[in-house]
């Protein structure tokens, strides 16, 4: 880059440096067939008539984007303070994962990725819990074990991901037909990537899916980058959702920050289950934050992107949406905001004093049952622990 | 009591579940109007119906990962992998999917799933599906291993694996599917999991094996009987995760003499496991090192694999005199 890497021979004039910003597909949604109910500016004017939610349940979409947006602005300086190891940001995503997972029956099992804390707190998990969760204390759902939002809670009918981007695809599917075979009314939506399209068991999933109908979801959230690498070097393909035809799978892309596309789209699919099954639904939306905390997207994008997307965040979309219909105003979002950077603060206190997990529980939940070698390295631990204690007692460390 | 092959065996464990146990699916390659390439479910779908007995696409991986879902929801699926020389798709899938969940949500989900594959040689079969892929899936914790290698123990084990809450990797003798008939007690009952069977007592040295090769060991153990001093123990270990320490350490601690015999490839093989396990609790028993017969390092071929790679009878006596005849 600044040193001159990029060589003359180099067939791609941006080998070495940020892609050239490519303009939102949203400034396109009519001729790319993204589904819309809002334009940029809030207004319905789009090519899907506005879902019928009540005045209550619109304030619950847009309440829980502003909060998960709190959650993760707050998660952000917890991490870059060094008071939180990872962080995974949902900036952007809002809209995607919060109007698809109301559309859902508090039955219905949801199948998370890592950028879908809002499906948490609309099944009703509290800010503590989440935020015990990214600190790994002990007393959360899953008590510690995985990373900063790698989140669920089977009280919830929530189930974390396997971390291997897109693995759990079939799972998701394995369950939706496990209820379809049992009889159950159990309806699934399963949250991937762009990236995730590319592996073995998107393409599994895909086919079984086809063959067997299972009652299923499948919310694949287009945020335009996968780590560093650009939709255009993930696939050929004019766009993701098209990948479903190949397997006669339902298809269709929303656009992702529309709050109220996305519900009516999640609706619709739920509703077509009898007669196809499965649905991929496509969120056109964008990661306007890091990758992770452990990313720099300054080395592969412009910054321009970044600001041209800005113009299609959900939140300022579906507040102007509110606003018009005289469902909300300046001074309940004050409220709002300030009630969310309270209801944060507490719960961070809250969760950084409970206590972290002993060390020998990392021996529970292998098996139903410890096998002897278990039992016999867990004693280990525990004896391990223990002279540890005495030496501290008699150094007085 | 009913006489039974392997396979028919196996065919009447999973019909005794399916009957028993309305969530028992079986799913996989061909397993359902055709009863599978060896036809061990043969009549299965016609008696439970294709929803439970599932003609599956040509996808390990996927075969896997959906049974994986298929145990989170509550059914309890026993997944078909053709040969276990095809399992590798499915490597991931189990053992960082399926053995994982019930860890990774500290204990709120479990995969109660048991994944068939037909294993070893013997068959003139070439690398493909003559394989012991029994080691990749003892690393890590998460999967429970059998390995049963007579009619009673396929029946027993299969039992077992289906009912055991936690995934399940059973290693059928595919050399023994049809050649081996004998009587089954077919009433239901499981054989526990971790628990050896001492297929020959004796006092002087002990050999632990598994698979189709214990029919080959319990043969020389027979002929060496003639030679005073050579009073072999043959234990099939028939569970590798978690396996009977208990069993093998009183054994060894008996006869002073170990050689174990298996027919994946020595290195990181589980006779490695078995001969440091050993050496850490029974060392001042031992009267010469621990000895290991296994294949080489190399895929077994076409062309004199059963023969040359895979051990013989040849070989496991040798092993045995060696130890036998150790002076320091």
């Amino acid at each position: 880059m600044a040193n001159g890497t990029s060589t003359p021979s180099t067939p791609s004039v941006f080998a070495g440096q940020p892609r050239p910003a490519v303009a939102p597909l949203l400034e396109r949604a009519a001729d790319l067939a993204i589904a819309q109910v809002l334009d940029a500016n809030g207004v319905p004017n789009g090519s899907l008539a506005e879902p019928d939610l009540s005045q209550a349940q619109l304030r619950i979409m847009y309440e829980t984007m502003v909060l998960v947006r709190a959650i993760d602005e707050k998660g952000w300086q917890l991490q870059r303070s060094g008071r939180l190891e990872f962080w995974i940001p949902s900036r952007g995503q809002e809209a995607a994962h919060i109007a698809s997972a109301l559309a859902m029956a508090e039955g219905d099992w949801i199948f998370l990725a890592d950028r879908e804390p809002g499906a948490m707190l609309l099944r009703g998990a509290s800010l503590q819990s989440l935020f015990a969760q990214f600190f790994g204390r002990a007393d959360e759902p899953l008590k510690g074990r995985r990373l900063p939002l790698l989140l669920g809670d089977r009280a919830l009918n929530i189930i974390p991901c396997m971390t291997q981007v897109g693995a759990y695809l079939p799972h998701a599917a394995g369950a939706a037909w496990a209820a379809k075979l049992k009889g159950d009314k159990t309806r699934f939506i399963v949250y991937f990537g762009d990236g995730a399209t590319s592996r073995g068991e998107f393409h599994s999933a895909m086919n079984f899916a086809g063959i067997h109908r299972p009652p299923i979801v499948f919310f694949c959230q287009n945020n335009g980058w996968a780590v560093s690498t650009p939709t255009d070097r993930q696939t050929a393909a004019d766009s993701f959702a098209e990948k479903g035809d190949a397997y006669k799978v339902r298809n269709l892309r929303v656009d992702g920050n529309d709050p109220l596309a996305v519900y009516a789209a999640t609706k619709e699919a739920l509703a077509c289950i009898g007669e196809h099954g499965a649905t991929l639904i496509e969120a056109v939306t964008y990661r306007l934050g890091f990758h992770t905390s452990s990313d720099n997207p300054d080395l592969y994008r412009q910054p321009e992107e970044v600001t041209a997307w800005e113009c299609w965040d959900p939140l300022p979309r579906m507040r102007k949406y509110l606003e018009d219909r005289q469902f909300w105003n300046a001074s309940a979002e004050d409220e709002l905001q300030q009630r969310c950077q309270d209801e944060v603060n507490e719960a961070v206190t809250a969760a950084e004093a409970m206590a972290p997990g002993e060390p020998a529980a990392m021996f529970e939940d292998v098996f139903a049952e410890p096998t002897w070698q278990l039992r016999e390295q867990r004693e280990r631990l525990l004896a391990e622990l223990e002279t540890d204690l005495e030496t501290n007692l008699e150094t007085g460390a | 009591m009913t006489q039974m092959t392997v396979l028919e065996a196996l065919g009447a464990a999973m019909a005794h579940e399916m009957a028993r146990d309305g969530d028992v699916v079986i799913l996989g390659e061909d397993v359902g109007t055709a009863g599978g390439i060896f036809r061990t479910t043969q009549g299965l779908q016609q008696r439970f119906g294709p929803d439970r007995v599932i003609d599956t696409p040509l996808d390990e991986k996927g075969i896997a990962a959906h049974a994986v879902g298929m145990a989170l929801y509550g059914l309890r699926p026993i997944a078909e992998i053709q040969f276990s020389g095809f399992i590798h798709d499915a490597f991931e899938q189990l053992m960082f999917g399926a053995t994982k969940y019930r860890w990774m949500t500290g204990g709120q989900y479990s995969v109660p799933m048991v994944i068939r594959a037909p294993s070893f040689g013997g068959i003139n079969g070439g690398f493909w599906h003559s394989q012991s892929p029994e080691s990749y899936y003892c690393h890590g914790g998460g999967m429970k291993i059998v390995v049963p290698s007579t009619p009673q123990d396929a029946y027993g084990l299969l039992l077992a694996a289906i009912r055991d809450p936690d995934p399940t990797l059973v290693l059928e003798p595919v050399p023994l599917y049809r050649t081996l008939r004998g009587e089954v007690n077919d009433d239901g009952q499981a054989i526990a999991i971790g628990e050896a069977a001492t297929v020959r007592p004796g006092s002087d040295l002990t050999v632990l094996t598994y698979g189709p090769l214990r029919h080959d060991v319990l043969a020389v153990a027979e002929q060496m009987a003639e030679d005073p001093g050579y009073d072999i123990e043959v234990i099939d270990l028939r569970s590798l995760m978690p396996f009977d320490i208990e069993a093998i350490i009183a054994s060894v601690q008996r006869t002073g003499r170990l050689v174990v015999v298996h027919e994946a490839p020595l290195s990181l093989g589980f006779g490695a496991e078995l001969a440091a396990t050993v050496q850490e609790r029974a060392f001042g028993y031992l009267h010469c090192p621990i000895g290991r017969v296994a294949a080489p390092d190399l895929p077994y071929g076409f062309s004199g694999g059963d023969e040359y790679y895979r051990p013989n009878k040849a070989r496991i006596a040798a092993a045995i005199r060696n130890a036998m005849e150790f002076d320091f």
